[in-house]
């Protein structure tokens, strides 16, 4: 008999996204060792066991969506290759896209060359969000050294709902009646765009990656300190910053980055809580660009921390969202929500950390690596970035042509500029 | 697979042997081993490993016994009443004939013993329809409006066959009256089927059914003679205050869970 798996909330959102990126995530980690492939299929197959919405199909019922589960080889999963050229196999491999009605929704390649391995992942953004992804990572590597090491089956891998209610759970429950009432439309309403060319069908996927060294990024969290910014804020001041330089917006243009927030912040045990996605987005806007970029940072600083002082960041909306959903039939509501919301233009992703003691496999951490978000159509934009071993790697994923490929470059050197004028004093 | 077996038989060691248990640990080895080939089929070939990974996907194999045994319970239950109620119209239809023919002739009041069919049918029909109602009303809430309809007609057959009992039998000229009673309690019921099966927004049921239902208490109340018709019109825009009352109420019970931060100010900044 068919499985069935209920479409939730957030698998419905990232569908509708459909307009505006290829709702893929994407990450590349580089081994200095080659990993067993073997253990590596048996460690996939369990896991994709374990979340069986990684082999589901995703069908597009006008009354009500629902995943179904299909049957799946794991040489359709996993593709083992020896290339001669390790960036353009990547680069192929990563700016794939899975259509949600494919059978499976997350595909694996390890790229073997001289002794080394690279393991790049691709999944349906649907399926989960870069939090939970990078939980499925460390749980896959933990669960693959047990594996090799001692024998232990790889099946510890995080099981439950995927429902975005678990974000209420844990509130009082006059807290949740709050919560659940919060009925706001929180799209974006800022018409800057990121100067890119106009769209064709020429365009193809690209992802354009810029290293912060570790040496810049102690620099960026000192000075941070100094003037009560995170790296977050850092990183989004320079982002302001910059596309003021690159897009050529008047000096006194009130602008608007939003960014993505994990809603996990409110989920005090996740441990019972199926892949999924928790991600909203905070609208972080500068009312100008400012006389230079510390008050271009202070501008963020003072929009950042109203959000964080709101006991329900993030939870704007999807009371409403749940409204939409559940009063029509899902080809009418996702109509009347396309009405009613906006995508932002100019998004940021601060994805974090990938520990690399979390990430190591039989002993051998990687030695480099990152994760980033969906490919972005134009005119919208997404910054993303990763740290790992103290360097930050931010990286914008654009489906556009070369102009395209030369102004994201352009906008990663004013990124640099701007930090280094944030570590300067 | 031997593991799944012994799997099965050490963890549920505590339970009573019997043909439940018996059909419970066949359907769970066969689903077991079904799963076993199915991810063998996917690339899975190591045994520890596929045995580990499907016992997992059983990790409270008596609490799992509990809900079948339960379910099995309710299933057979819903086979019996499925067969009272095959059965039993044919079988009432009999007893109500008999019962009927044995008091006719015995009272010799034919003009009384009709009585005898028309409410033990009503009497039939409110049993068939509770049925549905109790089997609707477990499912999902798509399919509550059915439930709630067929409760009205159930609260509608229990008024009729009350108003005939009273009609006939006392012969009471306002019998009429029971119909406007009847149009209330089929408001009455559902309002507690909404608050009892938790239905969202069900307030809004409750003030369209005080406003619907006003006019008809109006009617059964000065039908009776309890009240006289004039100042007994009162009663309809009574109930219109105690709409407004109620709405008063929610209103301020809402207004403790309405959050209004700073970051409200944000939002509409941007």
């Amino acid at each position: 008999m068919e499985r069935k798996l209920n479409a939730e909330l957030w698998d419905k959102m990232h569908y509708l996204f459909r307009d505006f990126n290829d709702r893929m995530v994407h990450v590349e980690l580089h081994y200095d060792f080659e990993i067993d492939v073997e253990a590596l299929k048996t460690v996939l197959i369990c896991f994709f066991e374990k979340a069986p919405v990684l082999h589901s199909s995703f069908k597009d019922n006008h009354v009500s969506p629902y995943w179904i589960v299909k049957p799946y080889r794991i040489d359709d999963v996993l593709t083992v290759s020896h290339p001669d050229d390790l960036d353009e196999a990547i680069n192929t491999f990563l700016t794939q896209y899975i259509p949600p009605d494919s059978d499976l929704q997350m595909k694996v390649a390890l790229f073997l060359k001289d002794g080394k391995s690279t393991l790049c992942i691709v999944e349906n953004h649907m399926c989960m969000d870069g939090g939970d992804f990078k939980y499925f990572l460390k749980a896959f590597c933990k669960n693959y050294n047990d594996y090799v090491e001692k024998g232990i089956s790889p099946i510890d891998l995080r099981e439950g709902t995927r429902s975005y209610e678990a974000v209420y759970h844990d509130f009082s429950p006059t807290e949740q009646r709050m919560a659940r009432n919060l009925y706001k439309n929180v799209c974006a309403k800022d018409d800057h765009k990121f100067p890119l060319t106009p769209d064709s069908i020429r365009d193809r996927s690209f992802i354009a990656r810029r290293k912060i060294d570790a040496d810049k990024f102690a620099k960026i969290k000192a000075a941070g300190k100094k003037h009560g910014a995170t790296i977050n804020d850092m990183l989004v001041a320079a982002y302001f910053y910059s596309l003021y330089e690159l897009a050529g917006y008047p000096e006194s243009d009130s602008v608007t980055i939003s960014c993505a927030i994990d809603l996990r912040r409110h989920i005090k045990d996740v441990s019972d809580e199926g892949l999924t996605n928790h991600t909203a987005f905070m609208q972080c806007n500068i009312p100008e660009r400012g006389q230079d970029i510390f008050q271009t940072l202070q501008y963020v600083v003072h929009s950042v921390n109203k959000f964080k002082h709101d006991k329900f960041m993030g939870l704007y909306g999807l009371p409403l969202l749940k409204l939409g959903y559940n009063i029509l039939p899902h080809a009418a509501s996702e109509e009347i929500i396309k009405i009613g919301y906006s995508n932002p233009l100019l998004a940021m992703s601060n994805i974090g950390i990938l520990e690399v003691d979390k990430l190591s496999l039989d002993g051998h951490e990687p030695v480099d690596g990152f994760m980033t978000g969906a490919v972005k159509y134009k005119p919208y934009v997404l910054l993303s970035a990763t740290t790992m071993r103290k360097v930050i790697t931010l990286s914008m994923c654009v489906r556009g042509n070369e102009e395209d490929e030369k102004t994201v470059e352009r906008f990663f050197d004013l990124m640099e500029k701007s930090l280094d004028l944030l570590i300067a004093e | 697979m031997e593991s799944f077996i012994d799997y099965i038989e050490n963890t549920l060691q505590g339970e009573r042997d019997d043909a439940t248990l018996y059909h419970f640990k066949r359907q769970l080895l066969d689903k077991m081993t079904e799963r076993a080939n199915e991810i063998t089929h996917s690339g899975l070939h190591d045994e520890k490993v596929l045995s580990d990974l499907i016992i997992s996907e059983y990790p409270d194999l008596p609490g799992a016994y509990q809900k079948y045994r339960v379910a099995a319970k309710r299933e057979r239950r819903e086979k019996l009443v499925n067969k009272i109620m095959i059965f039993g119209t044919l079988a009432l239809a009999f007893l109500l004939l008999v019962i009927y023919l044995t008091v006719s002739f015995l009272t010799d009041a034919w003009d009384k013993t009709w009585l005898i069919f028309a409410v033990g049918f009503l009497g039939w029909a409110i049993f068939l329809l509770s049925v549905g109602v109790h089997r609707i009303s477990r499912l999902r809430r798509l399919f509550h409006p059915i439930a709630r309809v067929l409760q009205a007609l159930a609260v509608m057959c229990g008024a009729s066959a009350i108003f005939l009992l009273v009609l006939v039998l006392a012969d009471w000229t306002k019998a009429w009256v029971l119909f406007p009673a009847g149009v209330i309690g089929i408001y009455l019921a559902d309002a507690i089927f909404a608050y009892k099966t938790g239905q969202k927004l069900r307030i809004i049921n409750y003030l369209v059914y005080i406003l619907a239902a006003s006019p008809m208490v109006y009617v059964f109340v000065c039908g009776l003679g309890l009240l006289p018709w004039d100042p007994g019109w009162l009663i309809i825009p009574l109930a219109v205050l105690v709409d407004v009352v109620l709405i008063v109420i929610k209103m301020v019970q809402n207004s403790k869970y309405k959050y209004r931060p700073e970051v409200d100010a944000a939002w509409n900044e941007n």
